[in-house]
């Protein structure tokens, strides 16, 4: 197996655009978290969300597809554009065909979704124009398009773990000796739509999302991108790059778990993710403040870690709760190895859930040489990823 | 890298039936499933489709209500992964360590399309937007995983028509990998409004049903189903006494970045995806003789398949027999890759090449083809393409070969 380097960061989240942005704002405990503004919250409705700030499309796209391009596209593009740029690549000498191209979403393109039932209910026909945004790979198939890559690709649903479940792929890709830089990561959008199904569900907090505090009820939600740029580490090396972190492949798999739920019992996922964090100094986890996974996570994070007391530490209370929030876990997970730093999580108010020692408060300077995310989502599904100092 | 690939298991839901004998005796009779629509009411320039009527079984492990909240992909999913596993004899514990990977492009938009449907009409008392929580296109694998037990690595993955392919691919390669010694890939897709407007909008969707190949085709038809392979370790099959129904010889994925709906002119991924798998299986493009084909039947794909075919085959091309399943299946987009392997699995072991319906006049564009005509042709074959093309540009191949090794 090619061993893989990180070489390159692209975020956009409600910290902001690239990485700069994200990894300031996560280390100084900055909550991107605000009333929401792109639409209309219902009266009585929870109206924080973690909305990203507007991208102009034309600083993303150069090609004929900005015309038409969506916001999930728009998302996981512009995250693809700022890795590459943070990798100092340029995207238009990379050998297209020895480039692949990993994404991830849960949802996909929810609104215009909508949009185009609407239309297709009213008047009985289907808008041409917006039919291709709703291909659940049009992510995928606008990025290879602008930025002419040629090499393997592949759009990937794992629920909120959809981020993970991509860079997982793209490691794979990378270890076989398949391609020479692969991008891989997820998006997800903040819609009327999503945020309507939060709110008849009930998993949103009235309030700030309190990550893996016991007192939590509920997440925040929130939308954005986060994209890794792979590569084999030699090849790295070799060009002078900046290698963040090692990305070592886990299988993963998925454990007993109601359908379109979180597992009950911790103890088979305690059993996954055992071999992967007896060695870690970081754990980021999933937690969103949805008591049904923060509660069976933090269960399982303390069987796995048998009594150590491993930093753990969550973005999702800076961001929001998203599909494709692993990603931007995996990035923060590989910026802590580089920086040596463990960001905080914000919102919970100590004791944590199981005992764990929660980073809260001031970042923590420590050094970091295995960070894990592990990677949980509904109907059980354990996508980890583990990244190590290089 | 090196493993030998067994298909050991074969599930199949199809507008033909709802398992493999039912595809395998319409593939032999040549019975088209292409019929008018009845699934939900539309008006356009289309109203035929690849309906599955059959009755398909509902997973008695959920509780009552998690099996009202599935999908109909979720119980094609379900009915063609359990006869897949009961086809290659998996016990639960072989079951419980196997990888699963699932392609699909829709999840329950069937079931989501009432849901809009209902806040247009203003029946808001009647209608909740959470049921869409429960259409999640990963949401097919977890009931899979689920209901037989399947917890190794899993992956869902959407690339439009080559979904399914694709998760082949990965199947595949999780066993080369040595992360699992047995893998279940799985196709799913069900017909929804939303694929039938925008194709048509498209103007993608031939009214009558579908002629691929043919000078007169006018598009594709729509189907629905899902297709399901148990992938395994070859020695480990043998060790168990399990009967290789075919090998999975090689694979290949590429990409043509070129447009969101169209296909390459050139067909630039489909050709890589082709030259790639048989590069892969290490076999001359001379070693193929079967292509089960994309075959869409639109004007566009049909053209540059041909084309890649030429350009990879020769003039050999006029000599290799060639058939589109969608001619009597529909094209079932996420399940495509997954039902279309099952029939040229089907095809290898039987010695039988299933024919392309309603060709009446090869198009003359296409040169000399042997596009194997209704109802079919005996044939015996030792290694098939099967080829599947993605909107988007993203495109599989896979190299198939008999299971006896000859």
């Amino acid at each position: 197996m090619t061993e893989v380097a990180v070489t390159g960061v692209g975020v956009v989240s409600a910290l902001g655009h690239g990485k700069a942005a994200f990894w300031t704002g996560l280390v100084d405990g900055v909550s991107g978290l605000r009333p929401i503004r792109r639409f209309a919250v219902p009266a009585g409705a929870p109206i924080l969300g973690g909305e990203v700030p507007p991208i102009a499309v034309t600083d993303v796209v150069r090609s004929a597809i900005g015309r038409r391009i969506d916001w999930v596209s728009l998302l996981a593009l512009t995250a693809c554009r700022l890795a590459l740029d943070d990798a100092g690549l340029d995207p238009a000498r990379l050998d297209p065909a020895r480039t692949g191209l990993g994404l991830g979403s849960a949802w996909g393109n929810l609104q215009e979704t909508a949009v185009f039932l609407d239309r297709l209910f009213a008047r009985g026909a289907g808008n041409p124009l917006l039919f291709p945004n709703l291909v659940f790979n049009a992510p995928l198939s606008y990025a290879s398009i602008e930025l002419g890559i040629t090499g393997a690709t592949a759009m990937l649903a794992a629920q909120e773990a959809s981020g993970e479940a991509a860079i997982a792929w793209g490691a794979d890709v990378i270890g076989d000796g398949a391609a020479d830089v692969c991008l891989a990561g997820g998006a997800e959008e903040l819609s009327p739509v999503a945020h309507q199904v939060l709110r008849e569900t009930q998993q949103m907090t009235s309030g700030v999302p309190r990550p893996l505090d016991p007192a939590a009820e509920g997440a925040c939600p929130g939308e954005g991108a986060g994209v890794l740029v792979l590569e084999p580490l030699a090849r790295a090396r070799a060009r002078g790059a900046r290698v963040y972190a090692r990305l070592v492949a886990s299988p993963g798999g998925s454990v007993p778990a109601p359908v379109h739920g979180w597992p009950r019992a911790p103890e088979a996922l305690a059993a996954l993710l055992g071999p992967l964090v007896g060695d870690a100094d970081l754990l980021v986890a999933a937690a969103s403040g949805n008591p049904a996974l923060d509660g069976v996570e933090a269960a399982a994070l303390a069987t796995a870690l048998g009594g150590r007391r491993t930093p753990v530490t969550s973005i999702r209370g800076a961001i929001g709760d998203f599909g494709a929030a692993g990603a931007l876990a995996a990035a923060a997970a590989a910026l802590a190895i580089d920086a040596g730093l463990v960001p905080p999580t914000l919102g919970l108010v100590p004791p944590a859930r199981a005992g764990l020692d929660v980073v809260v408060g001031a970042a923590r300077r420590a050094p970091v040489r295995v960070a894990v995310v592990d990677g949980l989502a509904r109907g059980g599904l354990c996508c980890p990823l583990r990244l190590e100092a290089a | 890298m090196t493993s030998t690939i067994a298909i050991t298991g074969l599930g199949a839901v199809s507008a033909v039936g709802g398992d493999v004998p039912a595809l395998s005796d319409a593939l032999r009779e040549g019975r088209c499933g292409i019929a008018p629509l009845t699934l939900f009411r539309y008006r356009g320039r289309s109203s035929v489709a690849a309906e599955v009527r059959a009755t398909i079984a509902v997973p008695d492990a959920l509780p009552v209500a998690t099996v009202r909240r599935l999908s109909r992909p979720d119980r094609f999913a379900f009915a063609a992964a359990s006869e897949a596993c009961r086809d290659a004899g998996l016990d639960p514990a072989l079951r419980r360590a196997a990888a699963l990977t699932l392609g699909a492009t829709t999840g329950g938009m069937f079931e989501s399309e009432e849901v809009y449907r209902r806040r247009q009409a203003g029946e808001a008392q009647r209608f909740r937007l959470s049921r869409l929580l429960g259409t999640s296109l990963t949401t097919a694998a977890s009931v899979v995983a689920q209901t037989l037990g399947i917890h190794g690595p899993q992956a869902t993955v959407s690339t439009a028509c080559s979904s399914s392919a694709l998760a082949i691919a990965l199947a595949a390669d999780a066993i080369h990998r040595g992360r699992a010694r047995v893998a279940l890939a799985v196709g799913t897709d069900s017909l929804c409004r939303l694929t039938y407007a925008g194709f048509d909008a498209l103007q993608a969707l031939d009214p009558e049903p579908c002629r691929p190949f043919d000078a007169g085709r006018k598009g594709l038809s729509l189907g629905e189903g899902a297709g399901a392979l148990v992938l395994e370790d070859a020695a480990h099959a043998h060790a168990r006494g399990a009967k290789p129904r075919a090998l999975l010889v090689g694979h290949a994925g590429g990409t043509d970045a070129h447009h969101v709906t169209a296909p390459h002119p050139d067909g630039a991924g489909a050709h890589a995806a082709l030259r790639g798998a048989l590069a892969a299986a290490c076999l001359p493009a001379d070693a193929i003789d079967y292509v089960n084909a994309h075959g869409s039947g639109t004007r566009q794909n049909d053209a540059v398949e041909v084309a890649v075919l030429r350009a990879v085959l020769g003039s050999r091309l006029a000599r290799v027999p060639i058939s589109s399943t969608k001619s009597q299946i529909g094209h079932t987009l996420g399940a495509a890759g997954a039902l279309e392997a099952v029939v040229t699995v089907l095809a290898l072991e039987g010695g039988v090449l299933p024919p392309t319906l309603g060709l009446r006049e090869a198009d003359p564009g296409f040169g000399q083809l042997d596009l194997v005509p209704t109802p079919g042709r005996r044939s015996p074959i030792g290694v098939a393409a099967s080829s599947s093309y993605g909107f988007g540009g993203h495109n599989v191949t896979l190299i198939l070969a008999r299971g006896d090794g000859r």
